[in-house]
Parts: C-alpha cells; sequence; structure tokens
C-alpha cells in the first residue's frame, strides 16, 4: 500500500513533466496537424491524470498508537481534536 | 602548654570540619577555565578572577544536569563547599551548582547548542529538502490536546482530500524531548506520511524547551521525510527552526504552507492545460486559412480524401468537447468552492482573483474550443463540396500537373519523397510525360501543409 502510494507520488511529477513537454510540443508550429491532434488528446489524459493525483488520498484524522510490536505495522486510530 | 601534634590526614580532617562550618555553601564569582571531563564524567576545572585561582570539581551526577556545556572563559556564578584533597592538600571546591553570570541558563544552552550544531552543518542550505511534490499526507508531532494540533487541522481542512497522521506527543515538561524525536523517527521510518509538521503553540522559553534539545535536532535532521517547524508565536526562534527542511513561524503557517504546496500543483495543471487548448486552438485557426486557400486553389482528386480523412479526424475531436467540459466543470466546482474559501482569507494571500481569472480564462478557452471545432466540421463539409465539384481535368486546364514516381499510385507531395536518378511519371492536362531527377530533395513540408511557394518549386522538378 505505501509503495503503491510512492508511485502515484511520483505519477504526479512525471505527469506533470509530461503534460509540459506535450503543451511545448504543440505549440510548437512544425508539428502536424495530425500529431498535434494526438498530442492534445494525450495531454487531456495526462492533465486528467494529474487532477486524480491531487486528490489520490481519502480524507482523514488519524493517530498514531504506541509503539507497534517488533517489524509490525504501526497501528492507527482515528483522531478528533478536544474542543478548545 | 604542649603544642599539639597531627598526623598529616587527621590535620586535614580537622582543616575539613573547620571549611565545613565556615564555607560549606558558597557563592563565588568568576571566569571558568581549564575545563575537562574525567572518564567518570567529572568535571575538574578553575574557577578564577583578576587576583585569584581556585581548583574546582563537579560531579558526573550534578555536572550532567546542567543544560548548558561548561566551557573555557565562561563567566559564573558557582555554588557549593571548600575543602582540601587530603591526597594533595590542595584547596577545591566541590560544586553542586553552576549559574552563568549576565545571560539566562536556557539562553546560554541555546547558544552552545546553536553553535556546536550549526558547526556541524546541520542548518546548512545544501541539507533542506524542499516541500515534497504533492503533501497529500502530513504527519503532524505536537501535543493531542493542545492550540496548535486544532490550527493545524482547521487549516489542512482547506484541501479537501489530504490524510492526516498524529505522532501524539507532549510538548513540555521533562522527557518531552524523548517523545518527540522518537515520533518524528516513527513517522519518518514507517513511510506513512510525506511531510512532517512539527509544531507547538506559544509559550515561555521555559515551556518551548524541549525544541531546543539536541535529541530533536538530531531527529529532525536525520527525519527521512521533510520537516517543517512551526514552533510557538512568530518572535519565538527554535533550535528545532534552524534544523527544520522549512521554518513556519507559527503551526498555522506551518499547515498553510502544505496547502499552498497543493493549490500551486493545482493551479500548475490547470495553466497547463489552458495553454493545450489554446495551442490547439492556434493550430485550429491556422488549418481553417490554409483550407481556404486550398479550397480557392486546388482541385486535386487527392485533396477531398485528405480533407475527408481529416474531417474525421475533426469530428472525433468534436465527440472531445463534451468530454472537455466535464474537466472544466469539475475544476469549476472545485476552483468554486476553493474561490469561496478564500474569500475569508485575509487579502495578504492574494490569490483568489488569481483563481478567478485562471476558472474564467480555463472556461471560455474550453467553450472557445468547442464551438470552433463545431465551426470548423461545418467549414469543412463545405470546403469539401466546393473541391468535389472542381474537376481534376480543370484544374489541370490551369497548368497544374499531378507527378509520380514511375510505378507508384501515390502523387508525389515532397521533393524528399523522390531522389536524384529517379524516374517520374507526370500528368499533364494534354497527356502524360516522364522524366529523371536531377537533383532537389531535402525541402520539408507536404503540399497539404505549405500550400504557399514551396508547390511551385516542386513542379519545377515535375
Amino acid at each position: 500500500m505505501t509503495e503503491g502510494r510512492k508511485v502515484a507520488k511520483e505519477t504526479f511529477e512525471e505527469a506533470l513533466a509530461q503534460l509540459e513537454e506535450v503543451v511545448a510540443k504543440l505549440e510548437d508550429e512544425n508539428v502536424g496537424l495530425e500529431e498535434a491532434i494526438k498530442l492534445f488528446e494525450r495531454g487531456v489524459k495526462l492533465a486528467r491524470r494529474c487532477r486524480e493525483q491531487l486528490s489520490a488520498v481519502e480524507r482523514r484524522v488519524e493517530q498514531l498508537l504506541a509503539e507497534a510490536p517488533e517489524g509490525g505495522e504501526p497501528q492507527t486510530a482515528p483522531f478528533v481534536p478536544e474542543e478548545g | 602548654m604542649s603544642a599539639q601534634i597531627f598526623g598529616v590526614g587527621e590535620l586535614i580532617r580537622q582543616v575539613n570540619a573547620a571549611l565545613a562550618g565556615a564555607f560549606s555553601g558558597v557563592w563565588v564569582r568568576g571566569e571558568l577555565s581549564g575545563v575537562k571531563i574525567a572518564g567518570s564524567g567529572h568535571r575538574y576545572f578553575q574557577i578564577k578572577d583578576a587576583e585569584g585561582t581556585l581548583s574546582c570539581a563537579m560531579w558526573a551526577a550534578r555536572a550532567d544536569r546542567l543544560r548548558f556545556k561548561l566551557t573555557d572563559g565562561l563567566a559564573v556564578l558557582l555554588y557549593g563547599s571548600l575543602e582540601v584533597y587530603p591526597q594533595r592538600g590542595s584547596l577545591q571546591l566541590i560544586v553542586a551548582e553552576v549559574r552563568p553570570e549576565g545571560i539566562g541558563e536556557l539562553q546560554l544552552a541555546f547558544e552552545q547548542l546553536k553553535a556546536k550544531l550549526e558547526g556541524e552543518g546541520l542548518f546548512a542550505r545544501e541539507r533542506k529538502r524542499p516541500m515534497p511534490a504533492l503533501p497529500l499526507r502530513v504527519g503532524v508531532v505536537t501535543s493531542p490536546s493542545g492550540a496548535a494540533i486544532r490550527d493545524v487541522l482547521k487549516v489542512l481542512s482547506r484541501w479537501e482530500r489530504l490524510a492526516v497522521l498524529l505522532a501524539p506527543v507532549r510538548v513540555q515538561g521533562r522527557g518531552a524531548e524523548g517523545e518527540i524525536a522518537q515520533a518524528l523517527g516513527r513517522l519518518g521510518r514507517a513511510g506513512l506520511v510525506d511531510v512532517i509538521l512539527l509544531v507547538r503553540g506559544g509559550g515561555s522559553l521555559e515551556d518551548l524547551w524541549a525544541f531546543n534539545e539536541e535529541m530533536v535536532a538530531r531527529a529532525i535532521a536525520a527525519s527521512p521525510v521533510p520537516v517543517i517547524s512551526g514552533v510557538g508565536h512568530e518572535v519565538d526562534v527554535s533550535i528545532a527552526d534552524f534544523v527544520a527542511d522549512i521554518r513556519a513561524a507559527t503551526p498555522t503557517q506551518a499547515a498553510e504552507l502544505v496547502v499552498a504546496q497543493l493549490e500551486r500543483q493545482e493551479r500548475h495543471v490547470a495553466e497547463q492545460f489552458l495553454h493545450l487548448t489554446t495551442a490547439l486552438q492556434r493550430r485550429l485557426e491556422r488549418l481553417r486559412l490554409r483550407l481556404e486557400v486550398l479550397a480557392g486553389a486546388r482541385g486535386l482528386s487527392r485533396v477531398p480524401a485528405r480533407l475527408r480523412a481529416l474531417d474525421e479526424r475533426l469530428t472525433r475531436l468534436a465527440a472531445l468537447a463534451p468530454l472537455l467540459r466535464r474537466v472544466v466543470t469539475v475544476r469549476h466546482r472545485r476552483l468554486d468552492g476553493l474561490v469561496s474559501r478564500l474569500y475569508r482569507w485575509p487579502v495578504r494571500f492574494g490569490a483568489p482573483r488569481r483563481r478567478e481569472l485562471v476558472t474564467a480564462r480555463l472556461s471560455v478557452a474550453a467553450e472557445r474550443l468547442r464551438s470552433l471545432v463545431q465551426r470548423r466540421a461545418l467549414l469543412l463539409a463545405g470546403a469539401e463540396r466546393t473541391l468535389a465539384a472542381l474537376s481534376p481535368v480543370a484544374v489541370l486546364q490551369r497548368g497544374y500537373s499531378i507527378t509520380w514516381n514511375e510505378g507508384c499510385e501515390t502523387p508525389l507531395r515532397s521533393p524528399s519523397e523522390t531522389s536524384a536518378g529517379s524516374r517520374l511519371r507526370t500528368r499533364l492536362a494534354g497527356g502524360e510525360i516522364r522524366s529523371l531527377v536531377l537533383g532537389g530533395g531535402g525541402v520539408q513540408g507536404s503540399l497539404f501543409d505549405a500550400p504557399d511557394d514551396r508547390c511551385g518549386e516542386e513542379e519545377a522538378q515535375g
């Protein structure tokens, strides 16, 4: 799960970099029309992927519980702050 | 009266007894020199002033409780008891307490640790890691009951989807520094978060002391995850602030940095998307101009076919329009929410105008793209009808010709499609001629893409 998140995070930066690249190419007058349309479609997909990454985690507020057993996964529980 | 004769040890014992009566709890002012730490942990040094020097010893158990370090030249007040050290017969002060002079003890400890860590390069700019690209999983090290966590959660809730993981610790009192250091380690090690906020609300220097402990400084430096510090009020500076990758003035500001990064990235994507649509729009505009030129000047049979292919692509593009609209609508909703929240922000964030601008530009661009694509489709249909009506023969009559590589079905569109030595077949209105290519090639671009002066060049070779 942690690994998956890491991959997703890299995908955002990658997708954003690719999107910038696509935009730069599309702004180049020498690109043929068919290529331009392909670039546009690709850009739309990349932009969508970026936006998905921007909300890739579930909204939650948790707290870390006391030290997990040796080598075990850290335990968490929902956290609600006291009113004050 | 007979003189009393003492054994040496006995005499010293008697002297010490006398000293204990008169000098067991004295304050002495001076400057430290020759400070040494023995293997046992005991400290040995001298205190001196212009008129005298006195040997001192401070036992490890007491010395270890000092927050600052004993260093040569330090101006101090010492409290302790005088005694003669029997083995050497020398007078020494057994020190129970040391107070720095002219500076608070905490202040001194702060300065000493700061100098030490700075010397180790722990504050160096090169060590600082930037804010992660996407800080969506935010670790918070602070008290679960303080004002800081409430402030942080309030700000972080501005971003719709964000995972907060609190590592609850005591932020003051003895042992707090250990809890903080451990929490930093746990959050960072487990790869649970993208960034860590180390925060605490305001308090006295004593209250904030845990954030000036070496243990905490080292845990920050060792954290595999970037740490943002936000300790106390704006005026408070802690050692943690110096070591942290990013220093925020307050807990609220620390959280704001995270949200600002996410908003910046969102804006960045939106802007790139806008560039994408305007670039295609410009491209379609150029295409329209070319089609008009072509429709007026050319009736070659392959052009309508090519236009049909283009028309299909543009139809597909037109089908993209609803998707674009959806994309924009979703963005719109999100941005609307953000804009309304931003209105409640203090003026110094100044973002709402810009955000509105991006939103407006984005939706205008998408709308224009959509109508452009539709207009283009209509125009293409018209252009195609016009072109179909023009007989290729009629065009040839006007002096145009079509050239093929011998044995090929596809007409030549660019000098690069043939080469010196190739045989060509050219269709004129009155019949065909055959020819041999002497040279050329290397000129890029097709008839269709550049229906301008290059056409003449190409046909001259035919």
